[in-house]
Order: structure tokens, then C-alpha cells, then sequence
């Protein structure tokens, strides 16, 4: 039964990242449509950060405090990354940070 | 000299690849704590040494991977397991799409490759935009290693076993959550990508208050479709 899962698994986390970079699929993509795809990475990317910056357990749900760790460290990475353009720098003094006062 | 053009080649390809590999670093070290717990969760989650393994080397994907393995434990069946796989994984769609001008034109053996090895962590490094050619070394050495440090770092977690249990505890998502804004920060260059970056976050929160499974989806298409139309609207320029 594990197998059969992670083989399932596989099976579909691969397909979806094949199917569209397959040639023979009949797309094309318009302008307009590549235009649009151009928003998918900063548009996920802070769709899988915010939920893990702004929500904590701890406070039912929504934490805008000062009290949150997460919040304050990822405030200070912003504004290195936005500074700096370095993403190892800002990673690992953002996590320093975030381990000094979690 | 004919040699010498073969040599320059491989040289070329090496220093792709290196760079490629350079690129996706802070990532790599980003999820090795994931990768622990990956490895100890599923050993935890009642999979042998083997099959946790196992499931790193062949699904490869963190988020889809630590998910599954929670409804493993809680005994859920297969078909829930197979439909949260899926909106977990549907992002790689759209990442998949907005790669497709560059791989697709490859041969299969590197369309199997990168397509096997298109992670958040790849997709953030070689999405850079139409007008730059994708250099399959470069995507392989990024995907490679990334791949390599996720299934390195699962089999210390098997390894570590049970010892460490408490590891989701430490705040290690902030890892993500910090090569991610370190990421997305720079890339926001035109005032349309810092409206789709600010409605995605907002409706990323919103949609996780209300525990909607399909919330990131959601979030970045709504992100995606917000950016798309006030760059139509005010005649930004691409």
C-alpha cells in the first residue's frame, strides 16, 4: 500500500510538471497568456510565504504583532533583499535573526 | 583545434552547471531541515527505512511529500491522499507553462530531466523571463543538487529516526519563507508585480484562515490575474 501511494504519488507530481513541456501537447500560448504566466513566480512563491509569516497557532490565527517572530524576521528580510539583491545574504542573516528571537 | 573547440564546450557546460548549482545554494540549505523531517516523519508515519527513502528519491516534491506522509499516519486512503497530491502539485502546471517556450524545444532527454526536477526551488532560479535563453547545464546543475541535498538530508533524518521529533517546533518554515522573500523582493521591478505580490499575499492569509485546501492556488492565480490586468490597463510596459 506504501508503495502503490508514493508510487501514485510520482506519478502525478510528474505529470504535472511534464505535461506542459511536452511539444506535442497542442498549445499554444498567446502573448497575453505568457504575459500573464510571467506573475506565476512571484505570485506563488508569496502565496506559500504568507500564510507561514503572517498566521501562528499560538494566536488563533492572524498574528500582526511584534510578538511574532516570523513577522519581524521576514520584515528585516524584506528590506535586506530589497537593499542588498543578495539572497544568500538576506537568508541567512534573516534566519539568524528569526533564531536569536523565536 | 578541434579538440580544443570540444574542450571549450565541455568547460562551458561544467561552468553552466556549477553556476546553476551556485544559484539554487541558499535554497539547498534552506530545505535540508525539511528534508531531516521528512525523513524522520516517515519513518514516524510507520514507512520502512526503504520506502522513506524511497519517496524522496521518486516523488521529490517537499510540501506534497510531508502532507501525504500526515494522512499516511492518520490512515487516510488513497483516493484523499491522491487528490491532495494534486492541488498540492498544481502549481507545477503554471510552472510548467511558463517554462514551456524554453523546454519544450529540447530534446526528450531533457525535457524528462528538467521536468522531473522542476521544484519551487528550480522554477525560482531559471524563470528569468522569455528574452533569456534557458541553459539546460545551468537548470541541471540547480536541479541536480537541489535534488541531491533534499535526498541527502532525508536520509539523515532517517538516520536521526525517532530522536528527533520535536523538529517542526524549532520555526524551521521560516528557512522557506526567507530564501523565498529573498527571492521575490528583488523581482518586483514594475508596480504590477508588487500588486499581484501584495494580492496574493492577502488572499494567501485570507484563504488559510478559512483552511482552504485549494487556498495557494487560489492566491496565485488571483495574484496572477490582478498583475495581468493593471499592467493591461495602464499600458505598462513588458
Amino acid at each position: 500500500m506504501i508503495w502503490l501511494t508514493i508510487l501514485a504519488m510520482a506519478a502525478l507530481v510528474f505529470a504535472s510538471r511534464y505535461l506542459f513541456l511536452e511539444p506535442k501537447l497542442p498549445v499554444r500560448l498567446s502573448k497575453q497568456t505568457l504575459t500573464f504566466l510571467s506573475y506565476s513566480a512571484p505570485a506563488v512563491l508569496t502565496a506559500i510565504v504568507a500564510p507561514i509569516v503572517f498566521i501562528q497557532e499560538g494566536s488563533s490565527g492572524l498574528d500582526l504583532s511584534l510578538n511574532n517572530s516570523y513577522l519581524v524576521s521576514a520584515a528585516v528580510a524584506t528590506i535586506l533583499a530589497y537593499t542588498t539583491r543578495n539572497v544568500l545574504l538576506t537568508t541567512i542573516a534573516s534566519m539568524v535573526l528569526f533564531f536569536t528571537i523565536h | 583545434m578541434a579538440t580544443l573547440a570540444v574542450t571549450n564546450t565541455n568547460q562551458d557546460k561544467v561552468d553552466a552547471f556549477l553556476k546553476g548549482a551556485l544559484a539554487v545554494m541558499p535554497l539547498t540549505i534552506a530545505v535540508i531541515p525539511w528534508g531531516i523531517l521528512a525523513g524522520s516523519f516517515a519513518l514516524d508515519a510507520g514507512l520502512s527505512a526503504v520506502e522513506s527513502q524511497a519517496m524522496s528519491v521518486i516523488v521529490f516534491a517537499g510540501s506534497a511529500q510531508l502532507v501525504a506522509l500526515g494522512m499516511i499516519k492518520a490512515g487516510v486512503g488513497l483516493t484523499s491522499i491522491m487528490i491532495t497530491t494534486l492541488l498540492i502539485t498544481s502549481r507545477h502546471l503554471l510552472y510548467a507553462m511558463a517554462m514551456r517556450s524554453q523546454i519544450s524545444p529540447m530534446r526528450l532527454r531533457w525535457r524528462l530531466i528538467l521536468g522531473f526536477l522542476l521544484t519551487d526551488e528550480l522554477f525560482a532560479i531559471a524563470n528569468q523571463g522569455k528574452q533569456h535563453k534557458l541553459n539546460p547545464w545551468y537548470a541541471l546543475g540547480g536541479g541536480l543538487s537541489f535534488y541531491l541535498g533534499w535526498n541527502i538530508a532525508t536520509a539523515m533524518g532517517i538516520f536521526a529516526g525517532h530522536t528527533i521529533t520535536d523538529l517542526d517546533s524549532w520555526g524551521l518554515d521560516f528557512a522557506i519563507a526567507a530564501t523565498f522573500i529573498a527571492i521575490v523582493v528583488p523581482s518586483i521591478k514594475k508596480p504590477s508585480v508588487l500588486l499581484c505580490v501584495l494580492v496574493s499575499l492577502v488572499c494567501a492569509v485570507v484563504c488559510d484562515l478559512f483552511a482552504m485546501e485549494a487556498g495557494l492556488l487560489i492566491a496565485a492565480l488571483t495574484g496572477m490575474v490582478s498583475g495581468t490586468v493593471y499592467a493591461k490597463l495602464t499600458g505598462e510596459k513588458s
